[in-house]
């Protein structure tokens, strides 16, 4: 009997030591593949500016170290992209890192200013090979799908009636509600520009926020576990953070489209 | 607490069982009041097997929490370590020297000039008119100046859904728009859904119930697609998103705006 009780005891050691030794593996692998993403990505984009730069046109690489000359290049960049987006008569946004303000525009005209509270950026944005960071916030950013805590367009159902009778005149909207505004937008270059409300004065609202994190990152965690489990490095996003007065960053998110386009001067 | 004993060493209180019933490496790994609290609970079954459990439940919690930790803000907040910088910013004199760089920096100082009054033409002397839908504000800008602003009201956002399933929704479109008409004294001609909406039978196109005078205020500037800038009997609204999707002015606004727009002005809806 006791034998007996020994052994299982032994088989269940054995059987938890193999398993937190194999999970000690997997995280390590998956840590290792994370690691390896923003590599990736940044050598993807090499690629993409690379074919761009063949011939005659093959880029001096000192240029590209020289400050003076990509201050230039990036004030280019920045007003192509703002020509290319005010030519499509669409409403877009732009982020200026440079001075910390988000303006929504309509076909070259600042409809709206606002004042960034506060804004946070990707390594890979910040500190990154330069004339790759140039070349990806050389076009607008199309946005591809996005998250939010509020709706785009909130619409309420209203069922005609029948007749006279039934009739009801509309009730007064209730313009008191003050909901959390948190969005994120996923651009099809694989950036995602995230605004979260600065106000984050009550349990409430930094709950909410906080909820509204950890919802983005479960779903970036179980893409990229679904990628290491396939043995694929997973996607890297780079991102930025900017954080906006509610009213703002609901005015910015009800009026741009739903494939809206953002440019991005850093 | 400690005390000699007949050959000179230390003795440690409370050691001493453990010392009769097993090994020095037993005396470090299974301190006596531990041993004894061990072979206590095993005793008392029931209270050792709570225990049990409640150590189990706690070191998964513990375990998932960590794990959760790892993957969902150590594993991310690790990729941000950027491993692949590029060159470091710097000012080469070398290169600044160079004739062929000189001639391309100028060529992009006049580019740079070019497109930035190219962007700035966007935004002309001419007057225009700004209406923020979730708010319900307009400004009204003449020479690139603010001169008028206040509420107005606009699409209500609400899908009305007839008997015979057909829908409208009563939304302000957004974007780029001009002044394609101006009126004074207009005259409303309900569409099909002002008669849906209050339970009423469609009258035929032209039908004189489909006139209605004086509710649209003093003038209207249309801006296509059957949407107006006009005036309202619901002052109380102005402010709210009550509208059809036409925009709803203050007696005094809607003049302002009428006599400061022109037919081709633009109005910018966001």
């Amino acid at each position: 009997m006791e034998n007996a009780d020994s052994r299982t005891s032994s088989l269940t050691r054995i059987f938890l030591f193999a398993g937190i030794s194999l999970l000690a593996a997997f995280l390590l692998f998956y840590l290792t593949m994370s690691a390896m993403a923003p590599a990736r990505k940044l050598s993807r984009i090499g690629e993409d500016f690379s074919s761009g730069q063949t011939g005659e046109n093959a880029t001096d690489e000192r240029k590209f170290s020289d400050s003076a000359y990509l201050r230039l290049l990036r004030d280019k960049s920045f007003l192509h992209s703002r020509i290319a987006m005010a030519e499509t008569d669409s409403i877009y946004l732009t982020i200026n890192l440079a001075d910390s303000t988000a303006n929504i525009e309509i076909s070259g005209v600042a409809v709206h200013k606002v004042k960034m509270e506060n804004f946070r950026v990707s390594k890979m944005l910040r500190k990154g090979d330069e004339r790759l960071v140039y070349f990806l916030l050389s076009e607008p950013f199309n946005i591809e799908k996005d998250w939010s805590s509020i709706k785009k367009e909130p619409v309420m159902l209203k069922i005609a009636p029948k007749d006279t009778s039934e009739y009801k005149p509309d009730i007064i909207p209730d313009t008191s509600l003050v909901e959390p505004v948190n969005y994120i937008f996923q651009m099809t270059n694989g950036t995602k520009v995230y605004v979260y409300q600065s106000e984050r004065d009550t349990f409430g609202e930094r709950f909410a926020q906080f909820r509204f994190d950890l919802n983005d990152r479960i779903r970036e965690s179980r893409d990229a576990l679904g990628s290491v489990v396939a043995f694929r490095v997973p996607e890297y996003h780079p991102h930025i953070k900017i954080y906006l007065p509610r009213a703002d960053a609901k005015r910015i998110y009800r009026a741009l489209p739903r494939y809206g386009q953002v440019g991005i001067y850093r | 607490m400690e005390e000699e004993n007949k050959n000179g060493d230390l003795e440690i209180p409370g050691t001493n069982e453990a010392r009769e019933h097993g090994s020095a490496g037993e005396l470090i790994d299974k301190p006596g009041f531990i041993t004894k609290i061990l072979s206590g609970l095993k005793e008392k079954k029931l209270l050792y097997n709570i225990l049990r459990i409640v150590f189990i439940v706690l070191s998964s919690v513990i375990s998932v929490l960590a794990l959760s930790f790892f993957v969902l803000y150590l594993v991310p907040a690790i990729t941000e370590i950027p491993s692949n910088r590029g060159p470091k910013l710097r000012v080469d004199e070398e290169l600044h020297s160079d004739a062929a760089f000189k001639k391309e920096i100028a060529s992009m100082q006049k580019d740079i000039q070019r497109l930035s009054r190219k962007y700035a033409s966007y935004t002309s002397g001419q007057s225009y008119i700004v209406i923020n839908t979730t708010d319900n504000r307009f400004s009204l800008y003449k020479n690139k100046q603010l001169i008028r602003e206040g509420f107005c009201s606009s699409g209500s956002y609400t899908m009305l859904q007839s008997h015979g399933d057909k829908t409208w929704i009563f939304k302000t479109p957004k974007g780029k728009y001009r002044i394609l008409g101006k009126t004074t004294n207009p005259v409303w001609k309900k569409p099909d859904w002002a008669f849906v909406e209050e339970g009423l039978p469609i009258p035929s196109a032209n039908h004189p119930s489909r006139y209605e005078y004086g509710v649209l205020g003093d003038y209207a500037l249309a801006i296509g697609d059957g949407y107006l800038i006009h005036g309202t009997i619901y002052k109380r609204f102005l402010g709210m998103p009550v509208t059809h999707g036409c925009v709803r002015l203050a007696d005094d606004d809607l003049e302002a705006v009428f006599n400061t727009l022109n037919i081709g002005s633009k109005v910018f809806i966001f």
